[in-house]
């Protein structure tokens, strides 16, 4: 197909009408700035296919504000060897005209025939969308979405294939996707996506299995019940044989057999038990006898052993006897010697008093001249003691008041000075006889007075005279004089005295005897420190004592006359004395013992003499002489006893070894438990028999094989169902299976011719890659060297150039076909860099050798180096068309 | 009890295998159920038969009970299913009830189910009905197999003068009945002759059969298998005197036929003989049939067709054509307009049929075919 012409009026912008004129085949570029009107060329090219010519949704097409428009588009191009020319307008003038070698077509008619011609659809209503499109969608590629092709592929899909099928000469199914559909749909009824069973299938596999474990179940109970049943029939005849025999009442015949043989062996036994006894007492009695007549033998030689003895026992007095004179004589030196050393001790002990006392005369002698002249003394002592004290006690005073009577006095006599001073001085010098009354006083002669007071002077006969001492001093030396003799008359009274001087005297004389008190006591405590008293005491005590020891001298020396000056000393006395009473009171012990021992032996000697004399008068009577003879004769008649015994017992032990107690025992037992154990099993057998008879009674009002068959019947049911099912799944399985691989060879099939195409372009652009198309003939999984993925995963820039690529691979596929292939692309490859953008400009030159192209573009200094002479949009606009 | 030339001769019903408390569970549950009842329906009809026929005993030779482990209710109704006679019936113990010591019949007992005017004969014994001048000689099997024969000591067994002797057993006859059935409870072959018999009623073979002029099996009253053989009948017996030679009649007592054809399809014209046969059957028929050969697509719509008809007739219809090959024609394939790799999966699906598993071929064929012919709509096959 080639475009040859287009021409466009009251399109948008294009409000007079815009020719485009000599369209080559291969590439035509136009271009333009933007905004110049490259959009609406397309549009208008888009428009003229795509949208029926009464269509309302056009009003895109108006220029802007121009009601009246009637858009119109004509265009003419070469198909086939057939020249195809299209007029159609819009809107104000709805109009379609085609004529195709001069045959003229109109309204749907012609629309339909382009339709068909291109390869698209029209929409029912409405504006013509991107679904309509066909393989127009696919190789007109608008602005901006070169690189989406799904979409694309998708809508042009059923268009692809019928050219396809057309070069490939298949006839692809018509219908044949329903059919898998159909089948996928039954078979997902049947089985998961994964061939599980799912649904009712599923369910009838697990109701298959539950029925199954029922059955054997029930087939486990039914063995159990037949095996109860034959268990039953078992018993029975047991039972009733048994009752039949009564097996356990012979062995109890048998038992009580054995126990009359057993206790005919007890009595032979109890009668052995006899014997022995006997036996036992037979040889005790025999052991008696003996020992009987041992002890008889045994007494002659006691008697001739109680001769010696009593022998031995004479010889032992007689030698104890013989010591006695010489124990005596030692016993009386011993004492004698004892007397002796007693009076010399005594002797010596007087001598030592003797001298003792002379010492303490003269010791006392001498103390008591001490403490007579110490006594004289303390006696002197005390006498002047108490002089001073008398002294003292006489002319206590107190001296600090002495002290205050002395300064008072001092004070006394200055005033005094003071006040004579300042005292009026009354003179006076009476003649003889004459007597004046000062104041109370009676004055003569000649005298002074010195004034203080008011004094009166009277003056007998002529009255009486008032002096005034003058001057406010006088009157209060006056005060002071008197407050001061005040004072110093009562320190006077006080200390008892009439003046200071005496007061001074007498405090002098109380130091003096305080002194001497002091010195004397010193002197007295010297020679009496205990006091006088006691010293005088001590001295009679001593006094008294001295006469007593001599005395007591006096007495002894008299007494004592003659002063052995051999005599030893007392101590010496004293330890001859204990040697002596230790000899003494050995010779006594000694003695003492000598006397009992005399005692013992002749007590033995006695006992000795009874014995013997007692058992020989025992043994020489005939008594005795008769138990001998009697004792042996018993003897012999035991030792028979016990023979015969012994053969009895011999006897009856060979019996019960005959008779084997033991077995005899366990046969008891044994026919015991015998009878015991049948009967008990009669008893089991008769409880079992009750038990599975009731058993059985319930299980089988259970009905279980009905149940059973029942069962089996339900399973053979489901079975057969799920048989059936199993089948339909495995040959839906199968069909689908089939179905999918014959349609997956025939797109295979279709996809080879489209392949080679695409390797074509794409060795163009990289040299190692390839880019597989998918069964629905979609550009899919791309490789370059160890890249690996869908063509969607690319930058937005590769996915670009692939889109294009595909598309004119489309394009090439499509011609083979034989159908026709504009290819209008719009602003494309604009993310392309210099190196991509020159080798897929190298592509585009390549389809341009069998496609027309009309590539729209603003950037006119990319593509320069196609080759081909661009057409100027704004150039074309201001040439006038007619 | 009856009269011929106004002489008592004694009559009596021979029948044998009911089978009580059998289920069918190879068939759909509602065409079990009814085929269940029809065997209570029997036993009803055998106590009218014999109201009708004034037969003066009725003697059922074992296998009266298919298990001993049947419900109470199964056991209850069938006692009840015999009240319309009134006359003495004597009922043997077979294999399948056979008279243990806890048994389907000690069970019905203790149920006080059984009545009065039944006999049950657990043990081998002399059941004299003088009344009706029969004296019957019982052989209860009392354990699940015996391999010796049960009626040996018959000619044992002494029967009052003027009664005639009736045995009665269950087991097999030796040397006359096919080799496949269980040597298990013979019973040899000159028994009624041997043991000086009337009669002797056999039970155990499912089909009315005669071994001798004395001694005949009476089959099952119901058939419950599709093995042609008989059955489906009673015998009523008339014997003139001790010594006279039985006269045997065979009566019809099925609800229900059993048919079982086994058929190859190779020609159209198999196929137009088959469906004439199933148009020409009687309505109370239990059908199955197995298919093998081929069939076209179209003969496959006719069989379709034809057996939807007969389960609407029929008790039950069973076709198993699990060994029958679809063969589409070229005809058929043309008219399915199966082109592109639809037509190639039709190809290989034949293909596959003809190989080692042809099944899922031929189904997965089918249900192609189903779905090219009617749209969406599957054959259902």
């Amino acid at each position: 197909m080639r475009l040859e012409r287009l021409r466009i009026e009251q399109v948008r912008q294009f409000r007079n009408p815009i020719a485009l004129e000599g369209l080559q085949p291969g590439i035509n570029l136009i271009h333009g700035p933007n905004e110049s009107g490259k959009s609406t060329l397309v549009r208008a090219i888009r428009a003229a296919f795509f949208e029926r010519h009464r269509s309302k949704s056009v009003e895109d097409l108006r220029p802007w504000g121009d009601s009246a428009a009637a858009p119109s588009i004509e265009l003419g191009f070469e198909h086939g060897g057939h020249q195809w020319s299209l007029t159609k307008s819009f809107l104000q003038r709805k109009r379609c005209d085609l004529q195709v070698d001069g045959q003229s077509f109109s309204g749907e008619e012609a629309e339909e025939k382009l339709a068909e011609l291109l390869g698209y659809q029209f929409p029912k209503k409405g504006a013509s969308k991107e679904e309509h499109w066909g393989i127009p969608g696919l190789l007109w590629v608008e602005q901006g979405t070169g690189q989406d092709i799904e979409k694309a592929v998708e809508h042009a899909g059923d268009h692809l294939k019928s050219a396809l099928n057309n070069l490939v000469g298949e006839v692809a199914s018509t219908g044949g996707d329903e059919v898998i559909q159909a089948v996928e749909k039954q078979r997902a009824e049947l089985l998961t996506g994964t061939g599980k069973p799912r649904g009712e299938y599923l369910q009838l596999e697990k109701d298959r299995a539950a029925l199954e474990a029922e059955i054997a179940e029930l087939q486990a109970r039914i063995e159990q019940y037949q095996a109860q049943v034959d268990r039953l029939g078992t018993l029975t005849a047991e039972f009733e044989r048994a009752n039949r025999d009564r097996p356990w009442e012979e062995a109890r015949h048998r038992m009580e057999e054995a126990q009359e043989k057993f206790r005919q062996v007890e009595s032979l036994q109890a009668q052995q038990v006899r014997e022995r006894e006997t036996l036992d007492h037979v040889r005790q009695n025999l052991n008696l006898l003996r020992q009987n007549l041992e002890q008889m033998k045994s007494q002659g030689k006691k008697l001739a052993q109680r001769e010696t003895d009593l022998r031995k026992a004479q010889e032992t007095l007689a030698e104890e006897e013989a010591r006695t004179p010489a124990l005596d004589k030692a016993l009386a030196d011993a004492r004698g010697d004892y007397d002796a050393a007693i009076k010399t001790v005594e002797q010596a002990r007087q001598l030592e008093t003797l001298s003792r006392l002379k010492q303490e005369v003269t010791r006392l002698d001498s103390q008591y001249k001490t403490l007579r002249q110490n006594l004289d003394k303390a006696t002197d002592f005390q006498q002047k003691l108490d002089e001073a004290s008398k002294q003292k006690q006489e002319n206590r005073i107190d001296p600090d008041l002495v002290q205050h009577a002395r300064v008072t006095q001092r004070q006394l006599d200055e005033e005094a000075i003071r006040s004579q001073t300042i005292a009026t001085r009354l003179t006076w010098k009476l003649e003889q006889g004459h007597s004046l009354h000062l104041s109370e006083e009676s004055i003569e002669g000649e005298g002074e007075r010195r004034l203080l007071e008011e004094t009166t002077l009277e003056i007998p006969g002529v009255g009486r005279l008032g002096i005034t001492p003058g001057g406010e001093d006088l009157a209060s030396v006056r005060r002071t004089l008197a407050h001061l003799e005040q004072t110093l008359g009562e320190h006077l009274r006080a200390l008892g005295v009439s003046s200071v001087e005496d007061a001074e005297q007498k405090l002098a004389r109380f130091r003096d005897a305080e002194n001497r008190l002091k010195h004397t006591e010193d002197l007295l405590v010297s020679v009496a420190p205990q006091g006088l008293e006691r010293l005088r005491t001590e001295t009679r005590d001593t006094l008294a004592d001295l006469e007593a020891r001599k005395g007591e001298l006096e007495t002894l020396l008299k007494s004592a006359g003659t002063t052995g000056a051999d005599l030893p000393s007392l101590a010496e006395a004293e330890r001859a004395r204990k040697n002596a009473e230790q000899r003494l009171s050995e010779a006594e012990t000694a003695r003492s013992k000598h006397q009992t021992a005399i005692l013992t032996a002749r007590q033995h000697v006695a006992n000795a003499n009874r014995e013997w004399q007692q058992l020989r008068e025992e043994l020489h009577n005939s008594e005795s002489q008769r138990q001998f003879r009697e004792l042996a004769d018993k003897i012999s008649e035991s030792e028979k006893r016990e023979a015969t015994v012994l053969g009895n017992l011999e006897a009856l032990d060979k019996k019960i070894r005959e008779a084997r107690p033991e077995l005899l025992q366990q046969d008891i037992q044994r026919f015991r438990q015998a009878a015991e154990t049948q009967q008990k099993a009669q008893e089991n057998r008769e409880r079992e028999l009750r038990d599975t008879r009731v058993r059985l009674e319930a299980w089988g009002a259970e009905g279980l094989e009905e149940q059973l068959s029942e069962k089996s019947g339900d399973f053979e049911h489901i079975n057969r169902r799920y048989g059936e099912l199993h089948r339909r799944a495995e040959a839906l399985d199968l069909l689908l299976n089939v179905l999918t691989r014959k349609r997956q060879a025939l797109t295979r099939r279709l996809q080879a011719p489209l392949q080679k195409h695409l390797d074509h372009y794409l060795s163009v652009l990289f040299p190692e890659a390839t880019l597989e198309v998918d069964e629905h003939l979609m550009p899919g999984r791309f490789t370059r060297g160890n890249e690996l993925g869908q063509m969607t995963e690319l930058s937005f820039g590769a996915r670009e150039q692939m889109g294009l690529i595909s598309r004119l691979a489309y394009a090439d596929l499509l011609q083979e076909a034989g159908r026709p292939t504009l290819i209008i692309l719009d602003d494309t490859l604009v993310h392309s860099d210099a190196e991509r953008l020159d080798g897929m400009k190298r592509i585009l030159f390549d389809a341009a050798q069998r496609h027309q192209i009309l590539l729209f573009t603003c950037h006119p200094e990319n593509w320069q180096d196609l080759g081909v002479e661009p057409r100027d949009l704004q150039a074309l606009k201001s040439q006038a068309v007619p | 009890m009856h009269s011929d030339r106004g002489i008592f001769v004694p009559r009596f019903l021979h029948t044998a295998d009911w089978q009580m408390g059998r289920s069918f569970s190879r068939f759909e549950t509602e065409d079990g159920a009814a085929l269940v009842e029809a065997r209570y329906a029997a036993i009803e009809r055998l106590a009218q038969l014999a109201v009708e026929q004034e037969c003066d005993a009725v003697l059922v030779a074992g296998d009266v009970f298919d298990a001993q482990g049947v419900s109470d209710r199964t056991i209850r109704r069938v006692f009840n299913a015999t009240s319309a006679f009134k006359g003495p019936w004597v009922m043997l113990p077979g294999n399948h009830d056979a008279a243990l010591a806890e048994s389907v019949w000690t069970r019905a007992q203790r149920l006080k189910a059984v009545p009065d005017n039944i006999q049950l004969a657990l043990e081998p014994d002399v059941i004299l009905l003088k009344e009706q001048g029969i004296a019957v000689l019982s052989a209860p099997l009392t354990q699940r197999h015996t391999y010796s024969d049960l009626t040996e000591d018959f000619s044992e067994r002494e029967t009052p003068a003027g009664l005639v002797r009736v045995g009665l057993a269950h087991g097999s006859v030796q040397g006359v009945l096919p080799d496949e059935v269980d040597a298990t409870n013979p019973i040899a072959p000159d028994r009624a002759e041997q043991a000086n018999l009337d009669y002797l009623a056999l039970g155990d073979w499912h089909g009315a059969k005669q071994i001798n002029e004395r001694t005949w099996y009476s089959g099952t009253p119901e058939p419950e298998r599709f093995r042609n053989n008989e059955a489906g009948y009673a015998l009523v017996v008339d014997i003139s005197e001790p010594g006279a030679v039985p006269e045997i009649r065979n009566v019809d007592t099925a609800r229900y036929r059993w048919h079982q054809w086994r058929e190859t399809l190779s020609v159209p014209s198999d196929l137009d003989g088959l469906i004439q046969r199933m148009e020409e059957l009687l309505e109370a028929s239990v059908l199955d049939i197995r298919l093998d050969g081929a069939i076209t697509l179209d003969g496959l719509q006719r069989l379709d067709h034809a057996l939807s008809l007969a389960e609407a007739r029929f008790r039950s219809v069973r076709c198993d054509r699990a060994d029958l090959q679809l063969e589409p024609t070229e005809d058929d394939i043309a008219a399915l307009n199966a082109d592109g790799y639809l037509g190639e999966t039709i190809e290989e699906l034949r293909q596959l049929q003809l190989g080692g598993s042809p099944e899922p071929a031929r189904d997965a064929l089918a249900i192609l075919t189903g779905l090219l012919t009617s749209g969406k709509q599957e054959v259902n096959q």
